[in-house]
């Protein structure tokens, strides 16, 4: 390729607080449209905005997971327009001094480290959904006022692929920290795109477009290596790139104009005066970091060193918060680490991909996982067995040990019981003591099989083996 | 005499002593509402005051409030009440909550009267730009002179004696500039102290609640219960409320006061110098020190300008929401912006668009470093002088006006010394957010003068007692225009 594409993302998160970013009325998700507004929402005259505590703490999370310097005073600006999408005809944001600014977050990408810079990172608030209909257009306010961290990088990104892995170590990171669902899909998480091209060696900027509307991660990838494909394409028959705002049609695969970026619009920013400036104390910004959950990276060195989980286990295990807190959970009541990695991402994995759930509505609580992995270890059931009980506890909530006795598969472990059988069994064959005596191997297996004979196959077969080595060895 | 006719305390104690009753009171208040004829009401709240005032049988001897009739400038959301704003952009709307202002005279069982005009959306210090014209002073029966604004409906209701208390707002100086010229207490405290939740904005970073009384007394009363903490307005102080009645009996020794020269210099009328000069001899008879200081008079005559820049840029902002689609008339258009277009152009008078244009450019970001930024660095430079003077001195002490109410035709435009800085200083109270009173202190004409005792933040006790001493020596407690007429 002749060009180097210059890459940078703006990131909205939307947080999943109990209520707005500066009012009481609840964030909801799927509520029906408009409910979940209180007048401050719809800008009735003489509201005035509080900020959420909430939102604030979630940011300094977000903020030290960037390795950004955190601003220790609050402020916020107005950002002035007139569109329908925000009542008050002003935004709340923070333009002049974001919360946090200078930041970077480390990928992989083919096996090497890239450091993507973070230039700033800012709260502010949503706006209300549209939805767009040939004669109108309807509002709904629920969404405006929820709680937005905007994250800036640098254009230090270069490909489809590490903006892609930045993406979803962001959500990773928002979601792990329960800030937000960081759903692509439901736009919990949103991406907005800036791509130029510029002639490898040339320092100066190319002219960039904006794309908008990416509703996953894959399609980040899939929007960036599309247009530097058609960036290039211009570039190479002598055709200006124009700036524009384009999106990524999904069913061909291509980015497409929105519109002609004119002069930028005016914003009239100016210092939000309801709001006073807010002094944030070590302590608070203390507290904040303390009171995080634990984030993917620092889990993945726990699941490693501490649990001895491989790196695939580890990352198989942390793809999905949900799935890890799962294991987490279970880890509580059985310390089998690599047990428990198995089931969950063999076992659990395929039922749910089967189902088409996710862990969220998985029917076994992590606890009576937990008690099944124990009974296997203990040599109570086998593996086999395991899976029918594991079946079993699909659709009820008994204990793993009820259902295995329901089914009648307990394995007798007690050495005393064991020992009675084998002295009936071998007694009542002479001659497989003789054989056994000749080196005939065969004979131990034959008496094995006699003794599951008797016991319907309930024995532990290696304690049994052991034991029924040991019996011939003395006669 | 009427009982509607005292002050707060002395018609607390006529309802203690089951004299009268709120019922009594109410009826009459909203009757002599109506019989006025100052232009000075948007509404009479004939059913909620009666419906409330029937409701209180038993006087509470410890609730000042208890009973007492109010009037509230139109600014202040009332729940299930049109607010008006006295513009028609808002002619018809219709609050769903109570400002908290409000809600804390409600809930001391005071009873609500009126809604009173102001200048439109709390713009202007003329009373003449409501939606329904100008507010006439009650003590000019010609109707040739102004009451001063913006809390003119305001000021009238009470200096007609329909009502001894009344809300304002004051972003500039409109509580204490017409208080001076309807012969009243105007008090605006701390910002922070009153919250502004339901008040709708001017400029937020100016807007103070504010009201008026007759009395000093009734004015250090009243703060108490309104003030507060209130988690609807984050800028509202976790100060506890104080009584601020504490210090009224005390004399001013110790106290220090200081009148800025530069000031008093663009002064040139005779009546208000010597009334004013009077006072400052009541004031050293209360043993209080009273020296002149000194004042960048470059920096005085900013004081308009930072004002006009500020408060323009961050209305026009605050009415944003104003736009026909979630308030205000409807008026057609074939695009959302020509809607906005329309409902706005309509719904504004010329005089507010024009400071919608004024703020709009001083915000441009090719304009923001001469204008608005400009204005905001002259702020801070006159807020540090005031702090400086009142590092030394408890308060400052200033003639509110330099003449008496103007007479409509004499209203002008012309930038004059008298009218940059002395008809203007009291807006550096709002820059610093500064508790600020103004008293009446003499007459010229038949009509009222005032002067205005600002103090450091949070000491309203001591403003009240050093304007206690002046009404002391002065006598002007509970004037109303009933009485003196031209």
């Amino acid at each position: 390729m002749n060009f180097e594409p210059v890459i940078g993302l703006e990131i909205h998160v939307e947080m999943k607080t109990k209520s707005k970013m500066f009012s009481r009325a609840p964030v909801t998700f799927g509520a029906a449209p408009n409910t979940s507004v209180l007048p401050l929402d719809m800008a009735f005259p003489g509201t005035m905005p509080v900020v959420n505590k909430q939102a604030v703490i979630n940011t300094i999370r977000v903020c030290d997971a960037l390795h950004m310097s955190i601003d220790r005073e609050l402020w916020f600006d107005r950002k002035n327009y007139f569109y329908s999408d925000l009542p008050k005809g002003y935004q709340i944001t923070q333009a002049k001094r974001p919360i946090g600014s200078d930041g970077y977050l480390d990928i992989e990408v083919d096996g090497r480290t890239k450091r993507i810079e973070i230039e700033r990172l800012h709260m502010e608030e949503d706006t209300c959904m549209q939805h767009h209909l040939s004669d109108g257009t309807l509002l709904d306010y629920n969404r405006a006022g929820i709680p937005l961290i905007e994250i800036v990088s640098r254009p230090n990104i270069s490909s489809g692929t590490e903006a892609m892995k930045y993406v979803e170590k962001i959500r990773s990171i928002v979601q792990y920290s329960d800030v937000s669902d960081g759903k692509m899909e439901e736009g919990s998480l949103r991406c907005d795109v800036n791509i130029s091209l510029r002639p490898y060696g040339v320092s100066k900027l190319g002219t960039k477009c904006e794309i908008k509307n990416l509703n996953s991660i894959a399609n980040v990838e899939k929007a960036i290596e599309f247009e530097i494909a058609r960036q290039e394409k211009l570039l190479l028959s002598g055709i200006p790139v124009e700036q524009e705002t384009r999106r990524y049609d999904e069913m061909h695969k291509e980015t497409v104009l929105m519109r002609k970026k004119t002069d930028a619009v005016d914003y009239k920013y100016f210092t939000e005066p309801n709001i006073t400036p807010i002094v944030l104390s070590e302590d608070f910004i203390q507290h904040a970091l303390e009171t995080c959950p634990e984030l993917a990276d620092s889990k993945k060195a726990r699941y490693m060193q501490t649990y001895g989980l491989s790196d695939y286990d580890a990352n198989t295990l942390l793809l999905d918060k949900d799935v890890s807190a799962y294991f987490d959970e279970a880890m509580k009541h059985s310390p089998l680490a690599k047990l428990l990695a198995n089931w969950i991402s063999v076992d659990i994995a395929g039922y749910l991909n089967k189902e088409n759930k996710t862990i969220v509505d998985f029917p076994i609580e992590p606890k009576r996982l937990a008690e099944l992995i124990t009974m296997i270890d203990k040599g109570d059931i086998s593996n086999k067995q395991a899976r029918s009980v594991f079946e079993a506890m699909l659709t009820s909530k008994d204990a793993p040990r009820v259902l295995a006795e329901k089914l009648g598969m307990t394995q007798i472990s007690d050495t005393s019981a064991i020992l009675k059988v084998i002295h009936e069994v071998v007694d009542a064959n002479p001659q497989s003591v003789v054989d056994f005596k000749a080196g005939k191997d065969r004979a131990v297996g034959f008496l094995i099989g006699q003794i599951m004979k008797k016991t319907g196959g309930k024995v532990n077969p290696g304690l049994t083996s052991k034991l029924l080595i040991e019996e011939l060895n003395k006669r | 005499m009427s009982y509607l006719d005292l002050t707060i305390t002395d018609m607390h104690e006529a309802l203690v002593a089951k004299k009268v009753t709120p019922l009594e009171l109410a009826k009459e208040a909203l009757e002599r509402a109506k019989a006025n004829n100052d232009n000075a009401f948007e509404g009479y709240m004939d059913e909620q005051a009666l419906s409330i005032a029937a409701s209180l049988k038993e006087p509470e001897v410890n609730n000042p409030f208890w009973g007492i009739p109010f009037v509230i400038k139109d600014n202040f959301a009332t729940r299930n009440f049109p607010t008006t704003g006295s513009s028609n952009i808002l002619k018809d709307y219709v609050p769903c909550f109570d400002a908290t202002a409000v809600a804390k005279l409600l809930q001391a069982h005071a009873v609500p009267i009126a809604k009173s005009t102001l200048d439109e959306l709390a713009m202007g210090g003329s009373g003449i730009t409501g939606h329904k014209g100008p507010t006439f002073n009650p003590y000019d029966s010609k109707h040739e002179r102004m009451i001063g604004g913006s809390s003119c409906g305001s000021a009238v209701s009470v200096a007609a004696s329909i009502v001894p208390f009344a809300l304002g707002s004051d972003t500039g100086d409109s509580v204490r500039k017409p208080a001076g010229y309807a012969g009243l207490v105007g008090m605006k405290p701390t910002w922070g102290r009153i919250s502004r939740y339901g008040l709708f904005p001017f400029a937020p970073s100016l807007d103070h609640v504010g009201y008026f009384t007759r009395s000093v007394e009734d004015a250090a009363l009243s703060l108490a219960v309104i003030a507060g903490r209130d988690l609807e307005d984050s800028t509202s102080s976790t100060r506890p409320v104080e009584d601020y009645t504490r210090l009224l009996k005390t004399d001013l020794k110790g106290i220090r006061v200081a009148v800025i020269k530069e000031i008093m210099d663009t002064i040139t009328n005779p009546t208000v110098l010597k009334a004013f000069d009077q006072s400052i001899v009541a004031l050293r008879e209360a043993g209080a020190v009273v020296d002149n200081v000194h004042f960048d008079k470059r920096l005085l005559g900013t004081i308009y300008p930072t004002y006009i820049t500020i408060s323009c840029s961050e209305v026009t902002s605050n009415n944003a929401n104003l736009d026909g689609i979630k308030f205000g008339p409807r008026f057609e258009g074939n695009t959302y912006q020509e809607v906005m277009f329309n409902a706005r152009t309509a719904g504004f008078s010329e005089l507010i668009k024009r400071r919608f244009v004024i703020g709009s450019f001083a915000l441009m970001r090719e304009n923001q470093d001469v204008l608005f930024l400009r204005a905001q660095k002259c702020r801070r430079k006159i807020v540090d002088t005031l702090n400086d003077i009142l590092k030394t001195y408890d308060a400052v002490y200033l003639p509110s006006a330099p003449t008496i109410a103007p007479k409509f035709k004499d209203s002008h435009d012309q930038l004059s010394d008298e009218y940059l800085i002395a008809d203007n200083h009291l807006a550096f109270g709002n820059f610093a957010g500064l508790p600020s009173l103004t008293l009446p202190i003499g007459f010229e004409k038949g009509m009222p003068l005032g002067a205005n005792v600002m103090g450091r933040a949070f000491e309203e006790a001591k403003v009240f007692q050093i304007a206690q001493a002046i009404e002391n020596k002065t006598g002007y407690r509970n004037l109303s225009a009933k009485e003196v007429r031209v």
